[in-house]
């Protein structure tokens, strides 16, 4: 591109103020279009089947122990009595809780303008409907009686019984199944300029007509632009609050009954900051790999790395500061059985599982205050790895911890999985990971056309960079 | 409950009055006469003994002589399609179930009882309620029996040498031996029985002694029942049977006694013990219970102070409280300083109450101990006060002898009338070995049994099945001599015959029938109109006036010396290791072995399910270097077993406790596998109790399944319990246990009105009926036989030790059993901010070697404001009208959310279809099938009001709701125009309450003030569980009070629960009468 001369009335930013382009080494619109292109139509990365057929497998293993859960009962899992929730429903809160980040970049740092979001919205939104789903088949088959799911629904029936619009369960199934549609037609909707594009490179019969299809006739057109804009920022409105009920609710669940450790108020806000600890911690374990497999490292910068690392490390904290002030309300509230419930979390039979979420959660993501820590790729991806298994405890001390000692000692019992909850938690990552795969091999995993509009050259004052893409 | 007198017999025009047995019935000419002409039609069809339309015409003609038991082939399996009744009998509606008076004999006496049946099966039983000596009441083998009816591996088939044969083959059979021995006046005919108490049996016996007098008579009893009567002929000089009246006794010394626990008659020792527990206001007395015991039982669990000591040492114990008693000639030696102490006081505190205490001597303790008991009650006046004697019958010879003559070749029949020798004879006889010798000679032998599968069948020529009680014809004398009908519900399901039949075949009697046996015992018993008095025994389920008069008997102070003297020196300690056997409390000597209520029961103290352990101290434990659930092999007398051991609490150093009736190796599906055979090391000579055993490890584990992990209430108050001069002093004790509640306005009688008001609050003050319940823990012993009434009632199906132990049992009503342990022992850690240890840790540590035990029922507690509820997304759990917190099978999906909110986790979840898979193969799903047989037997034993749950729905307690509605509906059709439809209090009760011979659970309408579960809620101990929830539970509880001797060296100013309790809060006294209103907040 031309230089544009610089006349003396345009100060010169020194080049220590300059923020680091969003797209580094000047890379052209048609190099960007042509990179994320190319994962599509390209030849299938060996890496790629490596991955994809041990997904297909696990997945195969999923619909095996559902159906052998379904067909014998929920015996075949661990639960028992006292402990009648255990790895159904930590693994569906876990899976919910991965699912928030996606449309929390895309929506929330939408409307807060934040532009670094263009480069992994995509990817994360697609992570969160595909860990929603995951969570979906949780509370849809951990019933005794999958067949009569229906009851849960406000259908007009024979019966005339509706469901009981005061249990937080009836509203899971509200919330949950709210924020999927939401999410999946925001992640449409963003998807349609990019299928165009996909359309206009297809070179077989197939992939033109149902790239064309889906892209719903998208020409480009100043028209077509101004309406889609609209509806993303509408659709965008329309996700912010969900991304905060979702988890609100899904925390009612607990929050609403009267079990020590579980009937507090910190739980909505404390389950969101914790759904975005881990939908981040996710969200960089997915990415920090791909980019590097696909050559993305000029789109998905070391500053994207660093800006959800320090994202990570402020939930994190919020996590942590949730924790403390829990053991403060229980010792404050003067109740000797809530006081009971949070020592045994700490020092009860299952110590093990609450300090591993204490270490995973609070104390390891402290190490992003240091910015040594945030550029080394390896300690981030084992981090956001420690960040997923410290949350997944979380789960397992509030649900498993609180339940397997409560009220009467008499009913004290030790929970311990059986190989069929192992084997559908393993099936469920088989799931997700395939869905992704083929997601990534199918359709852009990178927002072309809003990567873009911020690159340098979008930027018609900076052509060279600068402060294009720093915080307005 | 409602019984109707038989109506009399519409007589045909020729015909008998009565069919009697199968072989009147179908094969009379004057039968198939009035066959034809009442049905004309289908009269041909009744050749064919298995077809529909026959069981239908015989359940009519069944129906038509309601109250008498009928003989057929046809009802072996249960009728799909019923046909109405070709003549209606009078007064019968299908689907009412019939009420019929009968009884459950037991070694030493009889259960009087009334079996519910429906369309011709009996359901359930429970305790005769017109019974004079009972309160209805029954015991955990009452309630039990009734599943070995319908028990699928129970003998179905009469067998020559493991052939079939025909039923004719087996009555020729018995036939020509009873020829052949009259022949011989009865001699090589050898006749061994269980002990019973028939009047038929007893009159049989006497007319065989004039057939057949060289006949030999034995009797074998594994668990030894007969002691009390047997030391107690022996030392009063006549044949007279004890009764110890402990409504009648202000002190009871146990010496080794589990009278509330695995002796017999317990359902009246439970019912006359707790009726002096009972408090109604704290100026009333109660009595006084000392312990002495080396397991911990439940005897021991209901004492106010306890002494530990091995079984061994109690002989000497004994002689030292007789000696300070005031009994001469007994010396005290041998008891170390703080036992001395506690004896010398207890025997104060019976001097005290002379004549108005009872020490009892255990079943188990050698005759020196029963001598020593009956002089001590003798010396301090407690004959014919306490202690009744009553005349009783003379025993026959035991097994031993049996051995003897078998083994001199003296037997060519041996008989064998139920029970099971082979497995129960003690390891010394060699019973099995004995016997195949003496086949070999020539003996033959025949057997009447229950089961075809176990160690016995494999000893005898012909196998005849034995008929359950409940289809036999029969009779008994209770525990006080009285007469009570063995009435038949069912024709038997497989042909089986009775004890009686046999007898009477063998002895040549004409009227083999049992029918006619006891229908002529019966005649010679009474007077003047026999018939009408029959009637009335058979309705009323006993002969009124035919109980044995107490017996005035003296001491022979010679015979108690002599006993006293023969005691033997050998005592366990010191790294002495004794075995004490007890009879299961679940299985008794074995019998119920295939029943798997009982497998699944959790035993009352243990708790655990499925197995016997081998019971050891935390002490002896670490001496031997062994943990729960290690196998250890446990030799003595040259014989051993390996069997796992378990930590108890309480129990003696020294003891190792063991269980008779497990580890068989011959039983039905349910029973394969279940616990170790302590019968292995069991002798002749030292049945109950034996010193110089030797343990080792074998390196192996057994693990257990125990219902309740964790043994420590960790000083909550959820069992409120004081002192009596605590209760006295301050009669509302119970609040001053509660926590905090939310502040209450200042003068406020009532709340404030809540925001959501509750919209049952206002329903509540029209309703006629608001159900509630109140459970007396000062009354409840903690039994079990609750757990097992609600279990038959209900459905509620086993689901095997593997689930057990996942903590999936599915009883609705379970018993709670914690141990606790004094302020010293219990040592909370830093202000409460402590956790309980890991369970399995407990048995390790120091507080559990004294221990006191308390039990609380625990099922739905009906909350008013039910946190079940208001979280069930489907609506299939709600609250109705009349304060029932109500089940929707059909709605349930099973999010299981309703059971982590319950507070007191009384739902229960299918997790699998334990109705429909047989246990074995749960993970089976869909391919696990039952088989046919034991499908039909299933479906027949359960109640058909009551919905059998399928898997994945939640179930629980629903107070009896079928019966609650059964009873409303009578009272509408009763009331008519009248409007009066609120039911009577004392209709009806639930199945527990109703099953509990302490009477400690009491069922009925709070909504009428003079009820008496509203008069028991008005007392002062009345409390709930939790109250600070606010869930408002319609199930409350009495606390418990103690009543410890100050003067005891063991006395506690606190029962040790509330010293835990003090403990764990910091609070001192936390009873004391004033003040802790303000100090209350600052505990917590």
């Amino acid at each position: 591109m031309a230089t544009v001369t610089s006349s003396a009335a345009v100060p010169v930013v020194p080049k220590e103020l300059l923020r680091e382009p969003l797209v580094t080494n000047n890379r052209t619109p048609g190099w960007i279009s042509d990179r994320v292109a190319s994962l599509i139509e390209g030849r299938t990365p060996a890496w790629w089947w490596v991955a994809f057929i041990p997904s297909v497998l696990l997945a195969a293993l999923l619909l095996g122990m559902l159906a052998y859960q379904i067909s014998t009962g929920v015996g075949v899992w661990g639960n028992h009595h006292p402990t009648m929730w255990a790895w159904d429903i930590i693994n569906f809160v876990w899976w919910i809780g991965i699912g928030h980040a996606g449309t929390l970049i895309s929506a929330i740092l939408f409307l807060l303008r934040q532009k670094w979001r263009t480069a992994v919205n995509r990817s994360a939104e697609a992570m969160t409907i595909f860990a929603v789903m995951c969570a979906g088949i949780y509370p849809a088959v951990h019933v005794g009686r999958v067949w009569f799911d229906w009851f849960l629904f406000p259908i007009p029936n024979s019966n005339a019984i509706w469901p009981q619009f005061r249990s937080p369960l009836m509203w899971d199934v509200f919330a949950v199944s709210t924020y999927f549609t939401v999410s999946l037609l925001f992640w449409y909707v963003g998807l349609i300029p990019d299928l165009a594009v996909m359309r206009d490179r297809a070179k077989t019969k197939i992939r033109q007509f149902l790239y064309g299809l889906f892209s719903l006739g998208w020409t480009g057109s100043n028209r077509h632009w101004s309406n889609y804009e609209k509806a993303y920022l509408i659709l965008a409105g329309l996700s912010t609050p969900l991304v905060l009920s979702v988890h609100s609710i899904v925390s009612l669940d607990f929050a609403v009954s009267q079990l020590p450790g579980w009937h507090t108020t910190i739980f909505p806000p404390y389950f969101v900051a914790g759904a975005i600890f881990s939908g981040f911690g996710m969200v960089l374990t997915l990415l920090i790999p791909l980019r590097r497999w696909c050559h993305l490292e000029d789109i998905i910068t070391m500053r994207h790395i660093d800006v959800m690392c320090k994202v990570t490390l402020a939930t994190g904290s919020i996590v942590g500061y949730a924790y403390g002030m829990e053991f403060f309300i229980a010792w404050y509230s003067g109740s000797p059985y809530e006081r009971f419930a949070f020592i045994n979390r700490a020092l009860g039979p299952y110590w093990w599982g609450y300090w591993i979420m204490i270490a995973c959660n609070v104390v390891f993501p402290q190490l992003f205050w240091f910015k040594k820590i945030r550029h080394n790729l390896w300690i981030v991806f084992i981090l956001s790895i420690l960040v997923n298994i410290g949350m997944w405890f979380e789960r397992f001390v509030i649900i498993v911890i609180s339940l397997h000692r409560e009220f009467l000692p008499s009913n004290w019992a030790y929970f311990k999985p059986s190989w069929v909850d192992i084997a559908t938690y393993l099936g469920t990552f088989g799931l997700f990971f395939t869905l992704f795969l083929l997601f990534m091999r199918f359709l852009p995993m990178i927002a072309i056309s809003e990567v873009k509009g911020v690159t340098p050259h979008a930027d018609p004052h900076m052509p060279e960079g600068g402060a294009k893409g720093g915080h307005h | 409950m409602s019984k109707t007198i038989p109506p009399t017999c519409p007589e045909p025009a020729t015909g008998r009055t009565y069919w009697r047995s199968l072989d009147q019935l179908s094969d009379t000419p004057e039968f198939r006469e009035w066959l034809h002409r009442e049905f004309p039609s289908g009269a041909s069809e009744m050749t064919d003994p298995v077809t529909r339309r026959h069981f239908v015409k015989i359940m009519s003609a069944s129906f038509a002589l309601a109250g008498i038991g009928l003989g057929t082939t046809g009802c072996r399996k249960p009728v799909e399609k019923l046909e109405p009744f070709a003549r209606q009998p009078e007064g019968y509606v299908h689907g009412v179930p019939q009420y019929f008076a009968t009884a459950m004999p037991t070694r030493t006496g009889a259960l009087p009882l009334v079996a519910k049946s429906h369309d011709g099966r009996p359901v359930k039983v429970e305790g005769n309620m017109l019974y004079p000596d009972g309160n209805g009441g029954t015991d955990r083998f009452a309630q039990a029996s009734i599943l070995d009816l319908y028990d699928p591996d129970r003998a179905r088939r009469f067998t020559h040498h493991g052939n079939n044969v025909a039923r004719e083959a087996v009555n020729d059979f018995l036939a020509g031996l009873a020829k052949s021995a009259a022949a011989a006046r009865g001699a090589g005919l050898a006749l061994l029985l269980e002990p019973g108490t028939s009047p038929s049996r007893a009159r049989l016996r006497k007319l065989a002694a004039g057939l057949l007098p060289q006949a030999r008579w034995f009797t074998h009893d594994p668990v030894d029942a007969g002691a009390h009567m047997a030391a107690a002929t022996q030392m009063f000089g006549r044949s007279v049977r004890p009764v110890f009246r402990f409504d009648r006794a202000e002190v009871i010394v146990s010496l080794d006694a589990d009278f509330l626990g695995t002796e017999e008659e317990v359902h009246h020792h439970i019912r006359r013990f707790a009726a002096k527990r009972r408090l109604e206001k704290p100026e009333d007395g109660m009595s006084r219970l000392y312990v002495i015991e080396s397991l911990m039982t439940l005897t021991g669990a209901n004492a106010d102070h306890r002494l530990r000591i091995p079984s061994s040492v109690v002989g000497k114990a004994a002689a030292a409280l007789a000696a300070a008693a005031g009994v001469n000639n007994v010396s005290a030696e041998g008891i170390p300083g703080d036992a001395a102490k506690w004896l010398a006081e207890c025997a104060n505190d019976l001097k005290a109450h002379a004549g108005r205490c009872l020490v009892v001597a255990g079943a188990g303790q050698s005759l020196a101990v029963h001598a020593l008991a009956y002089a001590i009650n003798s010396a301090l006046g407690n004959v014919g006060t306490t202690l009744e004697l009553l005349p009783a019958e003379v025993e026959s010879d035991s097994l031993a002898e049996l051995v003897a003559d078998l083994k001199a070749g003296t037997v060519k029949t041996l008989v064998l009338l139920g029970g099971n020798p082979a497995y129960t004879a003690p390891a010394d006889l060699d019973f099995a070995k004995v016997v195949a010798a003496a086949r070999k000679n020539g003996t033959t032998v025949v057997r009447l049994g229950y089961y075809e599968r176990d160690e016995t069948t494999a000893l005898c020529d012909w196998q005849l099945p034995a008929a359950h009680y409940l289809e036999s014809w029969g009779d008994a004398r209770t525990s006080d001599g009285t007469v009570v009908p063995v009435q038949p519900l069912i024709a038997p399901l497989f042909g089986g015959l009775t004890e009686l039949e046999v007898i009477a075949r063998l002895i040549g009697v004409q009227a083999a029938g049992a029918y006619e046996i006891v229908r002529e015992t019966f005649a010679s018993l009474v007077d003047g109109d026999v018939e009408g008095k029959w009637r009335k025994f058979l309705h009323d389920g006993f002969l009124a006036g035919s109980g044995h008069q107490p017996v005035a008997a003296s001491l022979i102070t010679s015979a108690v010396a002599k006993a006293v003297a023969a005691m033997k020196g050998e005592v366990a300690g010191n790294g002495k290791l004794e075995v004490v056997f007890r009879r299961d409390p679940k299985l008794d000597d074995g019998r119920f072995n295939n029943n798997g209520w009982m497998l699944e029961l959790p035993d009352p103290i243990t708790k655990i399910t499925w197995d016997n352990a081998i019971l050891v101290s935390r002490r002896t434990a670490a001496e031997l270097g062994v943990a729960n659930n290690d196998v250890v092999k446990v030799t003595v007398g040259g014989y051993s077993v390996e069997g796992p051991v378990w930590v108890q609490p309480g129990q003696a150093d020294g003891t190792l406790g063991v269980t008779l009736g497990w580890g068989r190796s011959q039983t039905g599906r349910v029973g394969q596998g279940a616990g170790y055979n302590a019968y292995a090391i069991r002798t002749t000579a030292a049945p109950h109790l034996t010193v110089g055993a030797t343990v080792t490890k074998t390196g192996r584990t057994h693990s257990l399944a125990c219902t309740q992990e964790h043994w420590s209430m960790e000083g909550r108050p959820i069992i409120r319990e004081a002192n009596l001069e605590q209760y006295r002093q301050n009669p509302r004790f119970v609040d001053a246990l509660k926590l905090h509640e939310p502040p209450q306005p200042k003068n406020a009688k009532e709340w404030p009105a809540p925001l959501y008001p509750n919209p049952f609050d206002e329903a509540k003050k029209s309703a006629f009926h608001q159900w509630g319940m109140s459970v007396d823990l000062n009354a409840c012993v903690g039994c079990s036989a609750c757990v097992l009434a609600c279990q038959s009632e209900n459905n509620i199906p086993i689901v095997g030790k593997d689930q057990v132990a996942k903590g999936r049992e599915m009883h609705w009503l379970r018993l709670d059993r914690y141990y606790t342990t004094d302020k010293e022992s219990f040592k909370p850690r830093d202000s409460g901010f402590y956790a309980a240890p890991v369970n399995r840790k407990q048995q390790f540590e120091s507080w559990i070697d004294d221990v006191q035990v308390i039990t609380q029922p625990m099922m739905c507690h009906h909350c008013e404001a039910a946190p079940c509820e208001s979280v069930c997304p489907v609506n299939a759990t709600a609250h109705d009208a009349e304060g029932l917190n109500v089940m929707a099978y059909n709605r349930c999906v099973g999010t299981r959310y309703c059971s982590n909110n319950c507070p007191y986790k009384v739902r229960r979840f299918n997790f699998f279809d334990y109705n429909k898979r047989p246990i074995d193969q749960l993970y089976k799903g869909p391919f696990g099938k039952r088989k046919d047989d034991e499908w039909d037997l299933i479906k027949m034993s359960k109640n058909p009001e009551v919905t059998v749950r399928m898997r994945g729905v939640m179930e629980k307690c629903t107070f009896c709701t079928q019966r609650i509605e059964a009873a409303k509906i009578a009272q509408k059709v009763k009331a008519r125009a009248s409007g009066d439809v609120v039911v009577p209090d004392g209709t009806f009760t639930t199945a527990c309450a109703q099953a509990c011979p302490a009477g400690a659970i009491v069922f009925g309408n709070l909504a009428d003030p003079n009820s008496r579960v509203a008069k028991l809620k008005a007392q002062q101990r009345d409390y709930s569980v939790l109250e600070f929830l606010l869930t408002k539970p319609r199930l409350t509880y009495l606390a418990r009070v103690r009543n410890p001797n100050p003067n005891m060296p063991d006395y506690y100013e606190a029962p040790m629960s509330l010293q835990e309790y003090e403990a764990k809060n910091h609070v001192q006294d936390a009873l004391a009468p004033h003040g802790p209103a303000d100090a209350k907040g600052a505990h917590h």
